[in-house]
């Protein structure tokens, strides 16, 4: 049987809107994936941190703050400077259209806005994770 | 409050309350609909006898609200009070056969979970469970679960979808100078504010966290001493430690 698919779910910031992270953990969880959850008010340091001690394959972030072009370019540079952009950075939140294309060009695999259903979420992390693999398998 | 808790002062005995529009049923999706949604849950706060109101902004499931979008919040408060006349009476749909029976059966899942907190022993007890957060988000779940297998209709968003649907209101762009501009502010201020008096306040605050004090009163003298409210938390936080959210919280549903 395949591994399972290990998610740290974080709210980084000063943003206390937990209901769509939490909803998340539990789709994830129900899809059979291992489910972190940080807690609120994390910096990208502690994020990281934690990402690289529980050894996930991918970070979600849930950002409702507006201080989302602030903290997900910090997660990857953290994350790139602990040698990890290995693990896929992934997030939601009240996030423009503008915004989101932009920080999908900076490196952050996807983001989702309201209304994305929880189907959505699973199946980019499945897909995420297969080529992941078959990348390692050509290296 | 008079019976259980032996409140003395009549004041503590009324019941006075305030109403938020809920934020979770806003929508991306054709946001303008977001006005209607806020205007009839405010219309209920207002039905149900609310002293204070707020009223969500359509955009905030796309960034912080534009001036335009809390004006029309505000404007839909104004509607209610001025144009309906539901504020003219004390209790307009009292004596509803309807209204009281779902009140009574509010009031009685109300007291259910008054009856379940004080087994799990008390609120404090619960809150370091996770009672409450566990029980949120295990509703949250439920409600999204039942959106996605259509059980519940939002509108725009699971039916009466309009193919390629723009968003076409106004978004509002946070100047990247803010940020800058603020942290300039605050240093002048601190730069500039009588030290002496910041350290004094601090302490009176911080003896009042350590004791059974007014906290209250120390913050607004804190404040009159151009305290920052991170000062204020700092000495908070060294006292009585932080929240921090349990393991167990997550295990919902």
């Amino acid at each position: 049987m395949d591994k399972k698919i290990r998610v740290l779910l974080a709210k980084p910031g000063l943003d206390g809107h937990d209901r769509g992270i939490k909803v998340i953990a539990a789709a994830l969880r129900d899809a059979g994936m291992e489910v972190i959850y940080t807690g609120l008010r994390q910096t990208p340091q502690m994020i990281v941190d934690a990402a690289i001690q529980e050894d996930v394959d991918a970070i979600g972030v849930s950002i409702l703050s507006g201080a989302h072009m602030t903290l997900f370019p910090a997660i990857l540079d953290v994350l790139k400077e602990k040698n990890a952009s290995d693990i896929i950075l992934f997030g939601g939140g009240i996030i423009p259209d503008d915004d989101k294309a932009e920080l999908e060009k900076m490196g952050v695999a996807k983001v989702f806005t309201p209304g994305a259903p929880t189907e959505e979420a699973i199946s980019f992390l499945r897909d995420a994770m297969k080529s992941k693999k078959s990348d390692e398998n050509i290296m | 409050m008079k019976n259980k808790y032996g409140a003395k002062n009549p004041k503590s005995w009324l019941l006075r309350f305030h109403t938020q529009t809920a934020g979770c049923s806003l929508t991306a999706q054709q946001p303008e609909n977001n006005i209607v949604r806020t205007a009839i849950q405010a219309l209920s706060g207002v039905l149900g006898g609310t002293q204070s109101l707020h009223t969500n902004s359509m955009d905030e499931t796309l960034a912080l609200p534009s001036e335009k979008a809390a004006l029309i919040a505000l404007r839909t408060q104004q509607v209610i009070a001025y144009e309906t006349g539901v504020a003219n009476t004390v209790d307009p749909l009292g004596g509803s056969y309807f209204v009281e029976a779902m009140t009574d059966k509010m009031e009685a899942e109300a007291e259910k979970y008054f009856d379940e907190i004080d087994k799990r022993g008390g609120v404090l007890q619960c809150i370091e469970d996770g009672f409450f957060q566990k029980e949120l988000a295990r509703s949250a779940y439920q409600h999204q679960m039942e959106l996605e297998k259509k059980e519940r209709v939002i509108v725009g968003v699971n039916d009466f979808i309009l193919e390629d649907e723009k968003i076409d209101i106004p978004v509002l762009k946070i100047d990247k100078n803010v940020e800058r501009d603020q942290s300039a502010f605050c240093k002048k201020i601190k730069a500039e504010r009588d030290n002496d008096k910041v350290k004094e306040t601090l302490a009176m605050l911080r003896d009042a966290a350590k004791s059974d004090g007014n906290t209250f009163e120390a913050m607004m003298e804190c404040a009159r001493a151009y305290v920052s409210v991170g000062e204020m938390c700092d000495v908070l936080r060294e006292e009585w430690g932080e929240y921090s959210e349990t393991q167990a919280a997550m295990s919902a549903s």
